[in-house]
């Protein structure tokens, strides 16, 4: 087996990874990208690709807001792909009282912090923009812009033009150990030996088993997969990517008329043998919702349901960071809304890894805020 | 949720195998339900029985095997099983929870042991045309005979295949007019034909049948066999049908209805989607869910029997609903003593004639993936032979993969359209066998669903019997 040589290897072939690769080999570094199955393959290639500040832990919207700066210039970065994400707006409906009051303490949160790019709206700005609701609601929360993608192409337009800079992306590649020498790494995989000065772990669900392969802290990571259905085509009736504040809900309207109902409805997941679950009735809650939002989802057929495995914090807040292990870097853990921030993580990780001040502070994110 | 009602045996699909299976069952005191999706129990082969038995003067030319079924469903209605109808069943967990909708809302029942006897489904036949209006299958040329008493004036007939012959010959006996049969069966036989013929003379019968049928058929229609390049056109709907003859020329039918066969494989949508293991059968060039001689698949207490487990006919699906059920009485109530020889042996009769009549309708490649590049391959997503052509050059491993390059096999049929010919076609460029291409990941539901049924499960409700 040859022994391949590299400055930075990268774990991980989803939206972290590849974005990750892209930043690192725009700015001419020799980087290497290794991925167990294929690019976008789990979590980030099958979310609902919901493109989103509205509704973001206060500790995550720096790094939501500089992840939606590159989303609006996604074409510079990676060009064609970038037509496969459709900016509108997002509102978060009330749909009664109580969800009033925990919006409008949300609105007033954020005006109190500073943020002005969510705020509240009455039911007659909601109605007039959305004149097929079937129903009056209680307000909700808007942002203008957010939107959404269809992932894998999003993700695969970063692999992309990360390989069109330099990147190397080997796939079906397995890492088996990550052993640290001196000062630098090396990694045994399925497809051979490699060495590393530094080595960055997106590997998603599985980022806990590589920091233990790493010897690196021991990371509280859970694996679910998050459940998501499509319906079959509809006239066209919601310009916008819907949540009910307070519930799990996230529904949208594909340009093809398809609806696409999620939310972030857990259910089991075997990260060991790729293999997820789906239980249906346990979205039916999301259904009751949708159809009552528009009446005419109540008659939409459910043609698809999936789910894709992803990985969880208890405090759902992602791992951003150096690891306790010089030259291992992490990036993980997004507990299912990471695929929006995945250019800002991108960028903020390649920073990082080359020693330079990322634009915004990852403090809130720190690898080792769950080490006694 | 909906009340959770628990049985010591849940049958899904009331044809030959499930009825034979909840009699059985029912005789020995176990509380079965049945779930089936269509008003009237029977499954495709005794589809309307109870119905047509009533005409059974005017509609003899649905012909005596038709009229057997009569006593099955008889049996079943006298038997205690529950039956709940226009049923569809779209997830089973490994737990044994049974998802399914009826009438707009959505239930569970859970049983300790579950019968999957959902059957087959027809092959379908990618040829240049095939997806304009007036095109059909023969098996819903047929089923408009048994459930409407009715059929096409008119049509031409293209493929082959025991249902095919049978079909036709129904339609004759109908004094339904027939423009023509074109018979796409490369009527050669070779040695490896004649050996397997051999074991297929337990079924005697059965093969004089067919024998009769086809010279029937011969004599009374205009008759083409050895065909190749068969294509169908038209500018909104079917116009009419072309085709190379066996002696080389080519030849074009007028006809607004054209029906089309390649004979029948399993369903294998619910018993995938549920995790079951399944194996490659190269003879009958499909996926078999992997049983034993009783039907236990690889799930613990989950079981298959009929054409859904192999295509093996009525008799042998009859066989292996009751064999399933004597299985399962023995597990819930008394140790295994059942004689595994005689089951096999039994088996083996009611579907001797099986390995010579599938080699014998082997569908050629050509009629499983389109030889024009234009044709559409999946239907939902509208995808051409050409598009999908390409998604694969671009390095796709599978099935799976395919539909993030292309979107084939993602749209309401589920694959059941495109499945096999994709394998196919990805099996032939990367130059491996169908076997190691393996198939679509399938998910729940397997059977339409729609939002505000799935919504209803929130609620309390109750299924109508």
């Amino acid at each position: 087996m040859s022994l391949q040589s590299n400055k930075i290897l990268i774990i991980g072939g989803g939206i972290q990874g590849c974005a990750t690769a892209y930043f690192l080999a725009k700015r001419g570094q020799n980087v290497t990208l290794i991925e167990k199955d294929r690019i976008g393959r789990h979590a980030s290639g099958v979310n609902a690709g919901g493109v989103r500040r509205l509704g973001r832990d206060v500790l995550e919207i720096p790094l939501s807001l500089a992840a939606m700066d590159i989303w609006q210039n996604l074409y510079q970065e990676i060009g064609e792909y970038a037509k496969d994400f459709h900016p509108c707006f997002y509102l978060k409906v009330a749909v009664d009282e109580a969800g009033r009051e925990i919006g409008l303490m949300r609105a007033e949160d954020l005006s109190r912090a500073g943020f002005t790019h969510e705020v509240w709206v009455e039911d007659d700005h909601i109605q007039a923009r959305l004149p097929h609701l079937s129903t009056p609601t209680h307000g909700g929360l808007l942002v203008e812009g957010d939107g959404w993608a269809t992932p894998w192409r999003i993700v695969q337009g970063f692999a992309n033009v990360a390989k069109k800079h330099g990147a190397k992306i080997i796939e079906d590649c397995r890492v088996t150990s990550l052993t640290k020498f001196q000062d630098f790494w090396q990694i045994q995989t399925a497809k051979g030996l490699f060495e590393a000065e530094s080595v960055v772990n997106c590997a998603g669900a599985w980022a806990a088993g590589i920091a233990r392969l790493a010897d690196d802290h021991i990371f509280p990571l859970e694996a679910y997969a998050p459940m998501l259905v499509v319906t079959d085509k509809r006239p066209k009736i919601l310009p916008a990517v819907m949540g009910v504040v307070a519930h799990t809900l996230s529904l949208k309207q594909l340009e093809t008329g398809q609806f696409v109902i999620g939310g972030g409805v857990r259910s089991k997941a075997s990260p060991s043998i790729n293999q997820s679950d789906v239980l249906l009735p346990k979205l039916s809650s999301s259904m009751k919702l949708a159809s009552k939002l528009f009446s005419e989802i109540g008659n939409a057929q459910v043609v698809r349901c999936w789910s894709g495995i992803e990985g969880y914090m208890p405090d759902n807040l992602p791992i951003i960071g150096r690891g306790r292990q010089n030259g291992l870097f992490h990036g993980f853990g997004f507990s299912a809304h990471g695929f929006q921030l995945g250019p800002g993580v991108g960028e903020a990780l390649a920073d990082l890894v080359m020693g330079q001040q990322p634009r915004i502070s990852l403090e809130a994110f720190r690898p080792d805020r769950f080490v006694n | 949720m909906s009340l959770n009602q628990h049985y010591d045996l849940a049958i899904i699909g009331a044809g030959p195998a499930g009825m034979a299976a909840a009699v059985e069952a029912s005789k020995n005191n176990l509380k079965v339900l049945v779930l089936d999706d269509q008003p009237a129990v029977g499954g495709q082969v005794y589809r309307q029985i109870d119905k047509n038995y009533h005409n059974s003067d005017e509609l003899s030319y649905l012909g005596e095997d038709y009229w057997l079924g009569k006593k099955l469903v008889d049996n079943f209605w006298h038997s205690s099983a529950e039956l709940l109808s226009e049923s569809r069943v779209w997830q089973i967990t490994r737990d044994k929870l049974i998802f399914f909708s009826q009438k707009g809302l959505a239930h569970q029942v859970q049983a300790d042991f579950i019968l999957i006897s959902t059957g087959a489904m027809e092959r379908p036949m990618p040829i240049p045309g095939w997806t304009l209006p007036g095109v059909m299958s023969v098996g819903g040329a047929q089923t408009l005979l048994k459930s409407n008493n009715s059929g096409v004036d008119g049509a031409v007939f293209a493929g082959s295949g025991p249902l095919f012959y049978l079909t036709i010959w129904q339609y004759l006996i109908a004094g339904l007019k027939i423009v023509a049969v074109v018979d796409t069966a490369p009527a050669r036989l070779s040695l490896h034909h004649y050996l397997r013929a051999i074991p297929a003379l337990l079924q005697l019968n059965l093969l004089l049948k067919g024998l009769r049928w086809k010279s029937y058929i011969r004599k009374n229609t205009k008759y083409f066999s050895q065909v190749r390049k068969v294509s169908i056109s038209g500018q909104f709907a079917a116009e009419s049908l072309s085709f190379i003859d066996r002696y080389g020329e080519s030849k074009k039918l007028f006809a607004s209805h054209i029906f089309l066969h390649q004979g029948v494989v399993p369903n294998v949508n619910l018993t995938m989607a549920t995790g079951l293991k399944h194996y490659w059968c190269p003879r009958q060039l499909c996926w078999h869910p992997e049983t034993n001689i009783y039907g236990e698949s690889s799930l613990k207490g989950v079981f298959v029997a009929g054409d859904g487990s192999g295509i093996a006919g009525v008799g042998a699906a009859i066989l292996s609903g009751k064999t399933a059920a004597k299985r399962i009485f023995q597990y819930s109530r008394r140790p295994p003593i059942f004689s595994i020889f005689l089951s096999k042996f039994k088996r083996y009769r009611h579907a001797a004639a099986r390995p010579f009549l599938d080699n014998l309708f082997r569908p050629p490649k050509d009629w499983r993936v389109p030889f024009d590049d234009e044709t559409i391959v999946c239907r939902c997503e509208a995808l051409k032979k050409a598009d999908i052509s390409l998604a694969i050059s671009l390095g796709v491993a599978g099935p799976n993969q395919l539909k993030s390059f292309c979107r084939a096999g993602m749209g309401r049929c589920q694959g059941r359209m495109c499945g096999l010919t994709i394998q196919q076609m990805i099996a032939d460029h990367n130059n491996l066998l169908e076997k190691d291409i393996g198939y679509f990941r399938l998910r729940p539901p397997i059977r339409p669903l729609t939002v505000g049924e799935l919504a209803s499960m929130a609620d309390e409700n109750v299924p109508a019997k």
